[in-house]
């Protein structure tokens, strides 16, 4: 393993900040809640400055909270005035959170879809209508990556459409901006579609496990209610904001989408278990049957079936579990040992109005996305949002669930660099643009969506809620 | 990468060595080119690349070399712990039948192509067994997209899950 000096800083401020707390005595912080400072210390600066791989770090949370904070670990085996220690299963259990578990259902529903080719047979059907001019080709590729990455990941959604649009691009003119236009449009159409459903994308897990944790759920079709709207008028924005920054030259655009539906007995299978699962998550009202019970359906009859192989399975993208129930698990100490209500109290929050906090939660988490994970963004200001609730310091009119949507989707705004999100990193490789191209484009539509987030945060969703 | 990937070239006449190296300028930016007229010195500088911790993603190998020939070499290369993974290509126009058998079923050849060649020809070879050497090793497609085949790099990363973080 070669370290380097990169590694050694991010390993020596995220040590010492786990170890300084120990030696403080702030007032109005519980002694567990100084252990919790320290260890969200170090999972900040592991989680920011990357010494070693995030989900890893999420990893090493768990354990030292398991270790340093459980009624089981080495210091807090009783109750007292100021902690009330869990027991290591409520840490070790996050792995099991209802969320986790509908993000494993819509992996592997995402994993067959790939295998078995459903996702460039929806694109290829999706696309037909949107003709040949270059207009409205990159309006139909957007609305293809924006539905697909609603259930798969943005990313593998981003690099499935890379292999659509390069030839494209390759029959483009060198000159033409129709090619950045076209390089930009998926990414960004990704990071947006991911925001539609609770599986789109992992900030959305880390709004819903929190909020779950405070005995709040959201069904899967009223996330959807409540996001849809947004994301089709975000899309049409980034669209409109696309076409017109980078104006195509040629007026005709052919797209080479030949193939047929894979019609084996297996295809066939994974077709209707994906249908009935997601008509029974988005109809989670009328039958009452978690989301998270629901997402067993793909899990147990894709597996029974050999839809999906013992092969398939060891390739799921575990560490996105590992990453979410890492933060999920510094979640339930930062409340349970009030330092999240500490941090929280060190603002005086009841100058602001709901509006500003709005205001300030987005932005913040927007700003801070564009160079951090956005799970990573999300898990961390989520807690605090929580703990502004629970406090009762907000003023009047402070609504969780809205500030906590906020906080999710304002994270899947950022898109400005191409370290913003593996998406904008994939669009980068292709060498068809430059960062200032991305930057510009990135930050105007992640400005003009944060507004319109905090619009729906202010008129919409009070509304469905 | 924090390693180089080398093309090696094994030719003993100077003008065609110098026609590929020519002909493959577009890719030396990424891929260092390194050059052998006979299959000993090719043996030696596959051993003084790896020594130094790099690589050999592409053999192109003449037949006919004064010593051991191109094809005996690149069977010989087989039993390299490292560079038996390396995409090996005969350039050639004199490898007999019996030779070129040998060379697709002991020396598992990827590409053979008759002397003489194109530039598209050779170009669209090289870029195919560089990108089918980098999806088999696993490296990260990003890193060669810009140069390489990005559509079946792209396809590549479609097929192992990927993560949204």
């Amino acid at each position: 393993m070669k370290i380097n000096r990169k590694q050694i800083i991010g390993s020596t401020v995220g040590i010492l900040g786990l170890i300084i707390p120990f030696f403080l005595n702030i007032n109005g912080l519980s002694e567990a809640g100084h252990v919790t400072l320290g260890v969200f210390f170090l999972a900040a600066a592991f989680w920011m400055l990357e010494p070693v791989p995030i989900y890893a770090t999420s990893m090493l949370v768990i354990f030292l909270q398991v270790v340093l904070l459980s009624k089981e670990g080495l210091f807090f085996h009783s109750v007292t005035d100021s902690y009330t220690p869990d027991s290591y299963t409520a840490f070790i259990g996050t792995l099991a959170n209802p969320i986790i578990i509908l993000f494993l259902g819509g992996f592997i529903l995402a994993d067959a879809a790939v295998k078995y080719s459903l996702d460039r047979n929806i694109t290829r059907i999706l696309l037909k209508p949107f003709g040949t001019s270059p207009k409205f080709i990159v309006l139909g590729l957007m609305v293809v990556t924006a539905v697909l990455s609603g259930f798969m990941s943005n990313t593998a959604t981003t690099a499935m459409m890379m292999t659509v649009i390069l030839p494209i691009i390759a029959r483009v003119k060198n000159n033409d901006p129709l090619r950045i236009g076209l390089a930009l449009s998926i990414p960004f159409a990704a990071n947006i579609g991911g925001i539609a459903t609770p599986i789109g994308t992992p900030p959305n897990a880390v709004v819903l496990g929190a909020l779950n944790q405070q005995g709040i759920t959201i069904a899967f079709g009223e996330w959807m209610v409540l996001a849809v709207p947004l994301v089709v008028v975000a899309l049409l924005m980034a669209w409109f904001i696309l076409t017109q920054m980078f104006k195509a030259q040629t007026d005709h655009v052919e797209i080479d989408m030949s193939g047929r539906f894979n019609t084996s007995k297996n295809a066939i299978l994974l077709y209707v278990v994906f249908g009935i699962t997601v008509l029974l998550w988005i109809t989670e009202k009328a039958h009452g049957m978690k989301s998270a019970i629901i997402a067993l359906i793909p899990v147990v009859f894709l597996t029974m079936t050999k839809v999906i192989t013992k092969d398939d399975i060891r390739k799921l993208p575990w560490e996105v579990l590992w990453l979410v129930a890492g933060g999920l698990s510094l979640g339930i100490s930062m409340k349970s040992t009030g330092l999240a209500e500490w941090i929280i109290g060190s603002i005086s929050w009841s100058s602001f109005g709901p509006l500003l906090i709005i205001i300030m939660f987005g932005s913040v988490c927007l700003l801070i996305a564009n160079f951090l994970s956005h799970t990573v963004t999300a898990t961390l200001i989520v807690p605090l949002a929580v703990s502004l609730a629970t406090s009762g310091l907000a003023t009047e009119g402070f609504d969780l669930v809205i500030v906590s949507i906020v906080i999710g989707i304002s994270a899947s705004l950022a898109m400005m660099l191409p370290i913003s999100t593996p998406p904008n990193a994939i669009a980068m490789s292709t060498g068809t643009i430059e960062t200032s191209q991305m930057a510009k484009a990135g930050i105007t539509i992640g400005l003009l969506s944060l507004v319109l987030v905090i619009l729906n945060a202010v008129f919409y969703w009070p509304i469905i809620l | 990468m924090d390693h180089e990937i080398y093309i090696l070239i094994v030719e003993d006449e100077l003008e065609v060595m110098d026609a590929i190296v020519n002909d493959l300028s577009e890719f030396e930016d990424h891929f260092p080119i390194e050059t052998a007229n006979t299959a000993e010195e090719a043996q030696s500088v596959v051993d003084q690349i790896y020594h130094a911790n790099n690589e050999v993603g592409l053999i192109l190998c003449d037949h006919v070399l004064p010593g051991k020939n191109g094809v005996d070499f690149l069977i010989e290369l087989q039993s390299h712990d490292l560079a038996r993974n390396s995409k090996k290509v005969l350039v050639t126009g004199q490898a007999g039948l019996e030779d070129t058998i040998q060379a697709i079923n002991k020396a598992r050849l990827d590409h053979y192509i008759a002397k003489p060649w194109t530039k598209e020809q050779l170009d669209s070879v090289v870029k195919e067994q560089l990108t089918n050497y980098v999806i088999d090793r696993k490296y990260n497609p990003m890193e060669f997209m810009a140069i390489l085949d990005s559509v079946k790099l792209a396809e590549s990363m479609r097929a192992n899950p990927l993560t949204d973080n």
